[in-house]
This record gives C-alpha cells, structure tokens and sequence, in this order.
C-alpha cells in the first residue's frame, strides 16, 4: 500500500458519518508481516492521528497488529511501541513449543524461527503482559497441542485461544486426538492447581460453550463489522473476503477510496442471522454455542458464493472440544466438591 | 413447493420482468425440450406460462403447447393474431407503443419502464387504467433511484391513487400492482422465483428465473434430464430472508435477482427496493382508507398499519 492510498483511506472513513459516529477507530494492519513496513505504518499513523486531531469527532483509536515477532525488538519497531504504547494492542503469534515452531515457520535457508522470536516474546510480554496469543492449528498441528499449550503458559502468557481452522483440512480420528490433548491440559491445569489463577484464560475450557442456542447468540460471530482496506484501496468486510484470502471465489468488494462503500453490500451482513443462516441441524445442535464460523469461510466453502450457507467443516472438532471442556469443569467440580 | 414452470419458448422471448433480456438472435427451443418440458410439468403438477418470442412460431409447436393447460405472455409487438387472442399477459418493453395500443378487459398488461419514464409519461395510466382490468408496471431500474427519484415516486403514486379511488367509486375495480394489491393481500405474496417457479429456457436447462438465464448461461438449476438441482434453496424462502421475514409490504417482489446484484445474496433486499416497497405500500394505507370513506370496501381486510420507516433494515434493532 502507498501512503497516498492510506491516507485517502483514512480521508474517506473521517468524512463518512456512519463509519466514525462515536466510535473508536481501531487501526489493524495485517496481511504478510507487518513490522516489515513499520516506517509506513508509522507514516500511516502520524497521519491519521493528526487527521482525527483536525475532524474535531473527539475520535478515540487502537492499533493492532499480530506479528510474528522476529523483527519485535528492532529499533524502529521499539521507538513506534514506545511512542504509541497506550493505544497499541499486539500480539505475537507462537506456535507452542520449539518443535512445533519450527514445524510450521521456517526462515529461506530452512532454519526453523523459534530461536529468534524467543527472547523477543519475553521482551513483548513485559511490554504487553496482559495481551494473550491465539494459537490456530490445522491437522499437522493436532498432535502438539498439549505440549504447546504447557510451553505458552511456561512462558508466562496467561491469555491463550487455541482455535482449529475453519477450513475443511480435518480427517478422520482428528477429533479423537484433539480432545485427548485438550483434556491433558485440563489434567494439567487441575492438577497443578493452575486454575485458581484468575488471569488464566483458555479459550477451549469457556463455561459458555456446548449448550444450545440462545437469543443472545444471534449475532454475527465477527463481533463487529471492519472496514478492510487492500493495498490499493478496494474495501471488504474482512480481509478473508480478499483475492489472496480466497480459495475458489470471486473477492468480495464492497467499494473503494474513489466511490466509497456500497452501503447494499452491507446489508447480507448486518441482516445475517442464525435463522436465515442455519441449516436446522445446526440450529437445534444442543452444544451449538461456541461453534466458530465465518461470513467469509462461509462464502468461500458455499455451493452457490453465498455467506448464508453455514460451513460445518468444524464440526467434529467443536464437539471434541465441548466434551474436554465438561471433562475440565467435572473434574474442577469433584476435586472441589468436599470443600462445599 | 414449485408450482409454475415459465417456459422461454425462444432467446428472444419477451421479458415480462426487472431485467431486460439482452438476446437479439432467435433460437427456439428444441421440440424435444418442448415436449420434455410440458412432461415434466405434467409429472410435478406444475401450471406452465409459455413466453412468446415476436415472430410465429412453427405448427408443430403450436400443437405441443394446445396438448396442455397454460398461460400465454406475449409481447404488445406479438405477430400471431389468432394466438395472440389467446394471450393472458402482455407485456410492453417501454411506452413507444402505449399510447395508440387498444387496451382490453380481460388481459393482464405489464408496462416496463424506467423510472425517468415513468415520473414523465404516469399520466398517460390513469386513462389505461379506465380500459383494464390489471396493469402491472414494472421499474427496470429500481437499484438507480435516488432520495429525489423516492420523492417523485411517491407523488405518482399519489396521483395514480387519486384516479384509481374515482374508479372504485364510479364502480370499476381495475387493478394496479403498484396500488391496489396490498390493499388485498393478507400475507406475502412475492415473486416466489426459485421457491413456486422455476423457468426453463431454450436450451433445456432450468433456472431460477428468466433474469439468470439472461445474465449467465452457466447459472443453471438442473435441466430436463437430470431434473431440478437448486443449491441453497432454502435462501429464496421468506423463513430464510432475514431482513423480508419482517416487513409487511406484502405486495413486493422481493426481486430474487436484484438482490443478488445488488447485495450479493439472493436473501437480502437492496435499500431501493424496500424504499420503493415501502412507498407503495403507504399509498396502498392511504388508498384504502379513501375508498371506504365512500362506503363498505374489502370488509374482511385489516387495516394497514402506520408505519415510521420505509426500509425495515432501519429497524433491525427491534427485531430480537
Ligand atoms: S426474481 Fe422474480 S421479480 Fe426478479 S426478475 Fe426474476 S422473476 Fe422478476
Ligand atoms: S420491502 Fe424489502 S424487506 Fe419488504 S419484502 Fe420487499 S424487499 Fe423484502
């Protein structure tokens, strides 16, 4: 992306009322790594913060990027932490232990990463001890869950969201597996007393997950809605709904810096809900709740280029995961029970 | 359940509907697709509307289509006099052949238009409206209209609402899609293309409607020998359109194919088409109200509600 396009960007979202209305803006730069452009992120912030200054809209804002934290203490990176500290959220994607790493990101001449990112992850987590990782595993993956897990919280990081793929990449016997490593943390945890440390947040254990729907689960899994800007300024919703994100599908463009947002493009998403999305045995799953999916994994998997056909690709692995997360809180429950 | 089965007879059928049909060259559908066709509509129980292309169409066609019970939509240029008695809709692509046209009872006409035609030339309806038992007019550019387009909308339908309440009063009843049938309808009643009509197009395959064809020929739903094959069907059903499952324009479309050119999915409408819906349907409100001023009118109809919107998106917050 040039600094023209960013700043058209940010031009085009401060005069556009129902994108800022009271809202703070959260700047998200992904795509590749991003500390290899942090003099343009840089260049891009000094501009919109300025900009905000000038608009008068009172605007608050958040950075986030996900690194994976080899160029973390670089100088240029550390002087940018530094100077936007307070409104930065960052985090660095580990992939669990050395051996797992190195599995999955390798340097050109073939090195695994591990080693570099190591003592920069200690330096991020003093910097940022309240930020988690998410760790996104694929079928490779599965076997190393366990022991990755463990690695993260020896490390320190107490915030931790194991999420498998939604992609259709799981084969037969993955969920055995998979629920096996997830109920080896839950032992691990309860049996090293680990779970009375309230900052610990596994994702995977979540008491909400594994009931049935409710009213408060009709909303879009996303959370909110992003305004994704590609590098030469075409808007999506996401950036899954990009060229490079895509598998099979056209990319789904809602607008650009010249024409602005088609606010009709907008509507399937702000409307989606699980009604019109589900087939009726998602919709009357009884461990329906936590089920992760995606307008964009939707659109891609869809037979006819639809976000409103329900990928269910993760389904097994959902269930896998409810009954580790009975097991965790039972087992909570019967080793506590005498204290009641 | 599919009810209708639309038969394209030719490329150059006349388009009765939002889109317009971009073919010029003819290419009539086989006989044994035709043959084909009417079989299958008889084995799913399914009304068969044949459309006509302008020109005659050869004997043995004829004879196909007379071995059945249909309806016939024709075009205002249609060339076969004798057939053309037989027709029950007819369809003008724009208004150059409105006015010297000798409407008759006992048709349904359809007016395609666009919006700038139709805010010029609306005066001329309300003399045809005399003359007819149905018009429907249909607006080939809905996703173009703008917040001054809705403005001048709505005082067409203002006037042309005027002209239909003497009608009533003098005792006629024509009927304007536009107008009158919220006024009768208790419930949606859509287009229903990819849920109570499939159409079947020269080359013996199905789509949803005339307008996929139109746009894409690879956009097909099965065809006669491996039968129908809607992917998503669920996605054209009023339980699965999240924003229309809550709106009481009951008279719309719901235009499978401009929400899909529009939005992207076939499910949701565009802010034009509920606007436009939305403006109808208030002068519908408002039509009714004036004509039971002059007495007893459709006394098992419920009244329209006041409503504050007129894109139920707007109200989405309310709907959980
Ligand atoms: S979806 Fe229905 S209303 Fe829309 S063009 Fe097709 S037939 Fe007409
Ligand atoms: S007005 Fe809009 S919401 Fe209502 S039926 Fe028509 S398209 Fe659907």
């Amino acid at each position: 992306m040039t600094i023209s396009v960013a700043q058209s960007v940010i031009n085009y979202i401060l005069s556009t009322s129902f994108l800022v209305k009271g809202t703070t803006i959260i700047y998200d730069f992904i795509g590749g790594e991003p500390l290899l452009k942090i003099n343009l992120i840089s260049e891009i912030m000094d501009y919109a913060v300025n900009e905000m200054k000038k608009s008068n809209l009172g605007l608050k804002f958040k950075i986030r990027i996900t690194t994976n934290g080899i160029l973390y203490n670089n100088s240029k990176v550390q002087s940018f932490i530094q100077k936007y500290h307070d409104h930065l959220i960052i985090s660095i994607s580990i992939d669990g232990t050395k051996k797992k790493n190195d599995l999955n990101r390798v340097f050109k001449n073939g090195k695994g990463s591990y080693d570099s990112i190591i003592s920069n992850v200690y330096l991020w987590h003093s910097q940022f001890p309240f930020i988690g990782t998410r760790m996104t595993i694929s079928h490779d993956d599965i076997p190393f869950v366990y022991e990755s897990v463990k690695h993260l919280i020896s490390l320190g990081i107490k915030k931790i969201d194991v999420n498998p793929v939604l992609e259709n990449v799981w084969q037969e016997g993955d969920e055995v597996i998979y629920e096996e490593q997830l109920m080896n943390i839950a032992d691990y945890i309860i049996d090293n007393d680990l779970y009375f440390d309230k900052e610990l947040d596994l994702t995977c254990f979540d008491e909400y997950i594994g009931k049935p729907l409710g009213k408060k689960d009709m909303i879009n899994p996303c959370g909110s809605m992003f305004l994704s800007v590609d590098s030469l300024g075409r808007f999506y919703t996401c950036m899954r709904f990009a060229k490079y994100s895509l598998r099979s599908k056209k990319p789904r463009i809602i607008g650009d810096i010249h024409n602005g947002i088609d606010k009709n493009k907008l509507r399937p998403l702000y409307a989606l809900d699980l009604q019109s999305l589900y087939t009726s045995e998602c919709f009357f799953c009884e461990v329906a709740t936590g089920c992760k999916w995606c307008p964009a994994e939707n659109y891609d998997s869809s037979s006819t280029g639809t976000i409103y056909e329900r990928s269910v690709a993760t389904c097994n692995m959902h269930k896998a995961r409810v009954r580790a997360k009975n097991y965790y809180w039972n087992k909570i429950y019967q080793k506590n029970k005498w204290i009641e | 359940m599919v009810q209708y089965l639309v038969i394209l007879l030719d490329d150059t059928s006349v388009s009765y509907c939002h889109c317009n049909n971009p073919y010029k060259e003819h290419r009539l559908i086989s006989l044994d697709d035709l043959r084909n066709g009417i079989l299958y509509a008889m084995k799913e129980n399914l009304m068969i509307q044949f459309v006509y292309p302008d020109y005659d169409l050869p004997e043995e066609y004829k004879e196909k289509i007379e071995s059945i019970d249909h309806h016939n939509i024709v075009s205002s240029l249609y060339f076969d006099k004798l057939m053309f008695e037989e027709s029950d809709v007819v369809v003008f692509q724009d208004w150059s052949s409105v006015s010297n046209y000798d409407f008759e009872p006992g048709k349904a006409y359809v007016i395609k238009t666009t919006k700038t035609d139709l805010f010029d030339r609306y005066c001329s309806l309300k003399e045809i409206l005399g003359k007819v038992d149905r018009l429907n007019v249909v607006i080939t550019d809905v996703e173009k209209f703008t917040d001054g387009d809705f403005e001048s909308y709505k005082k067409v339908l203002s006037e042309l609402s005027a002209e239909i309440e003497k009608l009533y009063v003098a005792g006629k009843s024509p009927q304007l899609n536009l107008l009158t049938d919220r006024m009768m309808l208790s419930e949606m009643n859509n287009c229903g293309a990819g849920e109570t009509n499939i159409t079947l197009a020269p080359n013996g395959k199905f789509y949803v409607c005339p307008a996929f064809y139109y746009e894409n020929e690879a956009d097909s739903v099965g065809d006669l020998d491996k039968g129908l094959d809607i992917k998503n069907k669920q996605l054209y059903r009023l339980d699965h359109a999240p924003i229309c499952r809550h709106c009481d324009a009951w008279q719309c479309k719901r235009c499978i194919w401009l929400n899909r050119k529009t939005t992207l999915e076939v499910n949701t409408p565009s802010h034009e088409q509920c606007v436009i819906a939305h403006l109808e349907r208030n002068a519908s409100r408002e039509l009714l109200n004036s004509i039971r001023k002059h007495g007893t009118f459709l006394p098992e109809q419920d009244e329209i509600e006041k409503i504050d919107y007129l894109d139920p998106f707007d109200k989405r917050a309310d709907w959980q």
